[in-house]
């Protein structure tokens, strides 16, 4: 991929790059907000998924569930964009050349699919599930707890290897 | 502050030289696969005390009790902590004496000891009088809450670069 590479290139001798490598703090300071984030959203995500798959908070509904802790599992997911975007600009090369950020991006891509599919076909009849989930939400649910425990280790390991 | 400047170093040396504290200093991917489950317990967990403490400032999950939302809860609060002590003892065997001198992982331990308590008496408290209306006392309970764990995540991640 001749293009991307050059593109890698040139973000790795802009400014922005120079100066958030080479900073003392900012590349601790950017992860542990990202890390942060983590932490707040997929663990939301994850209590979403265990609901949806009828293994936590039986008792309150899925659509209060999913009104009330949703915003909020966006807003940690914002973050981590915001802080992972910042992340990808410290260190464009290690990104480029590390196997399991590749994975990463795939695994990520699924899950905003996993999540399109469930707003799109799943969620509609929300009103009428009464208690028993349908197969397809539980589909979504395990989907998206699988690949996010994927997204989380392919990061890891991306900072390791 | 420092564990070392009042633990004798015959105390990190000998946690150096447990099985897991060498098995996982010397192994290539071994302490790197244990800081990942560490990580996914910490998103557990969080999402466990955010959910509850969300209840408690009265933002989110509101058409629930406090109480019964710590009812599924809590279980898995104990559950996320115990994985965290499991993944985090031998990461601290495995580098003991260079933790000795780390102020992080110092207060890291005393923020996490001041979480503890809180989550067994003030926070507890707050839960089982939460009736419903959001009270003085269960925002001060979940803002104390959340500010202790999130300094304990702030000072842990803080170890790895200090």
């Amino acid at each position: 991929m001749p293009h991307l590479f050059s593109f890698v290139q040139w973000l790795n001798n802009t400014r922005a790059s120079v100066y958030l490598r080479q900073g003392d703090w900012t590349f601790p300071i950017i992860e542990t907000v990202h890390i942060l984030g983590l932490g707040f959203s997929v663990g939301i995500i994850m209590w979403l998924d265990l609901r949806l798959l009828g293994m936590a908070m039986q008792d309150a509904p899925v659509s209060d569930v999913i009104e009330q802790l949703e915003p909020w599992a966006i807003g940690g997911f914002l973050v981590m964009i915001a802080t992972g975007l910042l992340l990808v600009v410290s260190e464009p090369m290690k990104c480029y050349t590390a196997v399991a950020f590749r994975i990463k991006l795939v695994l990520l891509v699924f899950a905003g699919l996993n999540v399109l599919y469930f707003h799109r076909r799943v969620i509609n009849d929300l009103d009428g599930w009464d208690g028993q989930v349908p197969r397809r939400a539980k589909m979504v649910g395990a989907l998206s707890l699988i690949l996010w425990l994927g997204i989380v280790i392919a990061g890891r390991w991306t900072a390791y290897f | 502050m420092t564990f070392g400047s009042f633990l004798p170093l015959w105390f990190f040396q000998l946690c150096e030289r447990t099985w897991p504290g060498s098995w996982v200093r010397n192994s290539q991917w071994l302490f790197a696969i244990v800081e990942t489950f560490h990580i996914m317990a910490l998103g557990m967990l969080i999402g466990t005390l955010v959910i509850v403490d969300l209840r408690l400032l009265g933002w989110g999950m509101r058409r629930q009790s406090a109480a019964q939302l710590a009812n599924y809860l809590a279980p898995w609060t104990l559950f996320g902590v115990g994985m965290m002590v499991v993944t985090g003892v031998p990461m601290f065997m495995s580098e003991a004496i260079r933790l000795a001198g780390s102020g992080p992982f110092f207060y890291k331990m005393t923020l996490l000891f001041l979480a503890l308590t809180l989550h067994f008496t003030l926070h507890k408290k707050a839960i089982a009088s939460n009736s419903g209306e959001v009270s003085g006392f269960s925002r001060l309970a979940a803002s104390l809450s959340l500010i202790c764990w999130l300094g304990v995540a702030l000072a842990g991640r803080a170890i790895a670069f200090i």
